[in-house]
Parts: structure tokens; C-alpha cells; sequence
């Protein structure tokens, strides 16, 4: 596989150890995990919907298995895993929070990546009318529009707690105002003790 | 590709899971490919319930009909025989060479008929142990089968978690569902009021021909899905020209598909081997006398390919879902696929080419893995 240059998964490369269990929900054709197995040397599984990107997965030596993460984690047993990610997919679910009070039983640590909806141009754009997401007209799945405080009101709720922020914009890492400044949004949190 | 039948004969007895015992036996079997230096490319292939050892190839050049599964046993085939030394034997019980109620029993000079003793799927694979060991194959690379022959897989890896380094487990079961064991009651019920039956004891008179039929035809219409059923027969007419004939007679293409199917299939297989691997089918669940179906995987460290097909009303995709959680909670390494097939049952042997593309990247991980230890 190409190697483009996808800040938002070197991010999460950055926060993965050396080693580390991981479980990537919605895992693709496997572009994150083969990035973390050859950077991080983990131990790798995934979970996928469609039929194609399983074999893509497959294909490229990983262990996945076929099937619908809002059914729930019930396959795996609590604290199986260091990190259970959940990278760009949030914001298409249907009910995002009982999945992350899921990810918090099965993995010492999620990690959750969305589009940040406050980013300035986004907002820009509702501003002009023109909403957030997919237009109507393009046959693209709906997709939830998630701001950084709906994410911290989300953590309040499934009591866990922000360990770790990245918030990039184009190529570049944002340092302030986020909520205004960042366009992606990369988290790592825990559950409260 | 010519091959040939072989027999494999054990003079000793096994003592089955029912505590019976049984010996000595004759178990029947074929290889395809070549065994290499470190025994290490040795692949099983498990049949089921109407197989037998011939999965591949042609007993002479001029035999009309190669195996049971050619599409997928051959030379760049998803078992690619250019790589891999395959093995396919007739499960005991069966009637394609190996014991079964067929067999003569050296105790009294007469078939075994309903005295054979009863067998389990795990019987079988203590059997296909026996011929491992004839083989001198220290460790199967994987274990492989659809349907019965992946209860076997299934069983192997619990069995004997040190000789198999993966399993392919294919429209399958971890243990029978209620609706399949009513699936399995209803044929031999049909086989049971057959007169000719006669309490299994007909060999060398008239078999239960109408009895085993009418067994088959429920089995096709198990293996067919609502849809395929559509795609293939429709309402069709036999005699589409004339309409209606109102009578008995088969007007439905579909019937006279299921009468086809259900007589020929009399021609080539024992009734009382019908009714014995039926029930073997209904006995199995890994989870039995444990407290969860988990708990049976819990010595269990072969990786595992297993795949569902959408249509398969027989093992449907939710068993192989609860036999996908229970291998996850030990931590072993799954791959499962759904298949998007019309098929029903039948896709396992149909849907080749997508199986192919699986069992060979499947099979390189597993190989790649054993070589790194």
C-alpha cells in the first residue's frame, strides 16, 4: 500500500506504544493498522462491515473479522485490549454512546478521531446556508456533526476522562482555539476511576 | 488429475464418546499433491454429510464426474495441489469405503446395520487421527470443511489443539441449531417409514429406496435458498406449452428437480449412513456438559478462517457469529467473512472463486507464521 502522508493517522500512531494491543473499529481495508504494525510492531485486529475491505485486510496478512460494531464489542472480554480505535467513523453511527462506554470495557484506552463541525469553515458554511456534511444530492452516507464541546459533554456522560488531544488542520498541527482552529479532532481518553 | 481410492486398515479398536467401542476399522482416503521434507504442507479436507474421500480428480481418464469439491481442490485451485498435500477421507459411519453400517462385522459375518454403534462427530475425528498418524503427518498446516466437515475442523482443534495450526470452517456450526435437528428428524422419519427399512436390517434385499429419496428432497431444499429457489426454477412448468396438466403427475420444474435429486442420490448412498451421520450432526456442540461455549476453545491455539454465506438458512450467519464470539473471548486469531451469496447452503461448494481468494492469503499467514515460530 502507498504510503500518502494522513496526519490523523500518524497521530494516532504517536499515541500508540510500541507493542500495544489494538482493535480499530471500522478498520477499512486496514491502512491504520498496517501503519501501526510497522511503526509499532502491535498486535493487530480489526473489525469491518463490508465484504470487500474484509478482503482487502486479508489480503494484506491481517486478522479481521466481517461485521457491525453498533451490534456491540460483546466479543471481546473487558481490558483485552491497550487501545480500541475509532478513527472517522463516529459521526456516521447511529448511537455512538453505548459503542464508546463499549470501547472504554474492552480497551484500557479508546481513541476517537472525528471532523470537527465548530472548525471555522464549517461553520462558514452553515453560515451561508449551506450546511454541514454531505449535500442531499450526493448519495453519501448522513453524517453526525460533532463539535469539540459535543465531545467533551459525550466523555461527561460515559465517565471518562481526555488523556491525549491532537487537533490538526490541512498538513499542520493546531495549538490554539481549537474549537474554531482545528479542522480533525484526535483523542484519547479513559475512564474515570 | 487421476487419483486413486486408498484404504488405511486399523487393527485395533477406539472407544467412541459414547463409550462403545469400535474396530477393527477401515477408513478410506485420497491425496492429492506431494508431502514435502518437513511435513509441514499437509492439509485435511473434511466432508460432509453426503461426501465421501473423493474430493477432487478422476478415478480414470474417462470417468464422466471428478470429485465432490474440483472446483476447489486442484492445481492453483483455492487448495492448490501444486503447494499443499491435501487429504480427503470418508468419515466412519459413512458408506464411501470407510466403516459404517454397510460394513461387515467381523464378529458375525453380517452388515452391522442398527448394531453399528453410534457415532459422534468427534469419533470421526479420532478415526482421521489414526489415518494422521498412518500418514506420519505431525501437524495438519489446517483442517477444512463445509457444513458436517466443518464440525469436524471445528472438532479437530479442540481434539487435538497441538496437531492443527488453523482451521477453515465454512457454512458451519459450533453446535446444531433446534430448527436443524428438526431439519435432520424429518428425513429420517421418511427413512423410518419405508417398510423396506426394516429396522436397518436390508442388506441383501430391497433397500429403502422411497424412504432415503424423500430424505434427500427435504436435504436440497435445506441447501437451496428462498431465493436461489426463485432464480433456478421459478414456477416453471415441466410441460410449459400445454399449461396445467391437474394431476399428481411432477408439473414443477422444481419438482421434478427434487425428485431428480432425491432418487438419484439412493443409487449411490446407504440409508442406515444417512441416518447415522444425521444423528452424529445432531449430537454435536462443543459447548456440551461445558459452562459456556467459550470455555471449549480455552486450549485452543489454531487461527481460524471461518465464513457465513447471507442465504444459508442451514448454519446460518449468526452461528458462525456465536462460534466467531466464542473463539474471540479466548483470544484466538479469527478471520470471519460473510459471504453475499443467493445460494442458501449450497454456496460453500458453489461460491468458489470467492473462497479461493481467502483460503490462499489465509493459508500464507498461517504458513508465514509457523516459520517465524
Amino acid at each position: 500500500m502507498e504510503a500518502i502522508y494522513r496526519p490523523d493517522l500518524e497521530a494516532i500512531v504517536e499515541l500508540v506504544h510500541d507493542g500495544a494491543r489494538v482493535l480499530d473499529l471500522g478498520c477499512g481495508d486496514g491502512e491504520l493498522l498496517l501503519r501501526l504494525i510497522a511503526s509499532r510492531h502491535i498486535y493487530a485486529r480489526g473489525v469491518e462491515i463490508s465484504e470487500s475491505a474484509v478482503r482487502t485486510c486479508i489480503s494484506n496478512g491481517l486478522s479481521v473479522r466481517q461485521g457491525n460494531i453498533e451490534e456491540g464489542l460483546l466479543d471481546y472480554p473487558d481490558q483485552a485490549f491497550d487501545f480500541v480505535i475509532l478513527s472517522e467513523t463516529i459521526a456516521f453511527l447511529n448511537r455512538p454512546v453505548p459503542l464508546v462506554c463499549e470501547m472504554l470495557r474492552v480497551g484500557r484506552r479508546a481513541i476517537i478521531t472525528f471532523k470537527n463541525a465548530g472548525f471555522w469553515r464549517y461553520r462558514w458554511r452553515m453560515l451561508i446556508g449551506r450546511g454541514f456534511g454531505p449535500t442531499l444530492d450526493s448519495n453519501e452516507p448522513r453524517e453526525r456533526a460533532i463539535t469539540l464541546n459535543d465531545f467533551y459533554a459525550l466523555c461527561k456522560k460515559v465517565k471518562a476522562k481526555v488523556t491525549q488531544s491532537i487537533f490538526l488542520v490541512d498538513q499542520r498541527r493546531v495549538l490554539y482555539w481549537p474549537e474554531l482552529l482545528a479542522e480533525k479532532a484526535v483523542f484519547e481518553i479513559t475512564k474515570l476511576p | 488429475m487421476i487419483v486413486q481410492t486408498q484404504y488405511f486398515h486399523y487393527d485395533g479398536e477406539i472407544t467412541l464418546q459414547s463409550g462403545a467401542k469400535l474396530g477393527p476399522l477401515t477408513i478410506a482416503y485420497e491425496t492429492y499433491g506431494r508431502l514435502n521434507e518437513d511435513r509441514s504442507n499437509a492439509i485435511l479436507i473434511c466432508h460432509a454429510w453426503s461426501g465421501d474421500a473423493h474430493v477432487a480428480g478422476r478415478h480414470s481418464p474417462d470417468d464422466p464426474k471428478p470429485g465432490w469439491w474440483d472446483d476447489a481442490v486442484g492445481p492453483g485451485k483455492a487448495f492448490d495441489t501444486d503447494q499443499y498435500f491435501i487429504v480427503c477421507s470418508n468419515v466412519i459411519g459413512g458408506c464411501g469405503g470407510s466403516t459404517g453400517p454397510s460394513s461387515i462385522n467381523p464378529r458375525t459375518g453380517k452388515p452391522y446395520g442398527l448394531s453399528f454403534p453410534m457415532i459422534t462427530i468427534a469419533d470421526m475425528v479420532e478415526a482421521q487421527r489414526l489415518l494422521t498418524d498412518h500418514l506420519g503427518i505431525p501437524s495438519w498446516l489446517s483442517v477444512a470443511g463445509g457444513s458436517m466437515g466443518g464440525m469436524q475442523a471445528l472438532q479437530w482443534t479442540v481434539s487435538y489443539p497441538e496437531r492443527v495450526r488453523s482451521a477453515i470452517v465454512l457454512a458451519s456450526t459450533a453446535r446444531l441449531s433446534p430448527q436443524t435437528i428438526a431439519l435432520n428428524e424429518v428425513p429420517r422419519q421418511a427413512i423410518y417409514a419405508d417398510p423396506n427399512w426394516n429396522h436397518g436390517d436390508y442388506y441383501g434385499k430391497t433397500p429403502p429406496v422411497a424412504g432415503l429419496a424423500v430424505a434427500r428432497m427435504i436435504g436440497h431444499i435445506t441447501f437451496l435458498s428462498d431465493q436461489s429457489m426463485r432464480e433456478k426454477f421459478g414456477r416453471r412448468l415441466r410441460n410449459g406449452k400445454n399449461g396445467y396438466g391437474y394431476s399428481f403427475e411432477p408439473e414443477f420444474e422444481v419438482e421434478s428437480y427434487l425428485n431428480y435429486r432425491g432418487h438419484s442420490f439412493t443409487k449411490r448412498f446407504d440409508a442406515n449412513s444417512f441416518l447415522y451421520l444425521s444423528r452424529a450432526m445432531d449430537y454435536f456442540d462443543l459447548s456440551y456438559g461445558l459452562p459456556s461455549l467459550a470455555h471449549a476453545f480455552r486450549h485452543v491455539t489454531a487461527k481460524f478462517l471461518v465464513v457465513s454465506y447471507t442465504s444459508d438458512w442451514l448454519y446460518p450467519p449468526w452461528q458462525s457469529k456465536e462460534l466467531v464470539r466464542a473463539l474471540l473471548q479466548n483470544d484466538i486469531d479469527v478471520t470471519y467473512v460473510e459471504i453475499e451469496s443467493n445460494y442458501g447452503h449450497d454456496a460453500f461448494l458453489l461460491e468458489v472463486d470467492r473462497l479461493a481468494e481467502l483460503t490462499r492469503d489465509f493459508l500464507k499467514r498461517v504458513e508465514s507464521a509457523s516459520v517465524s515460530g
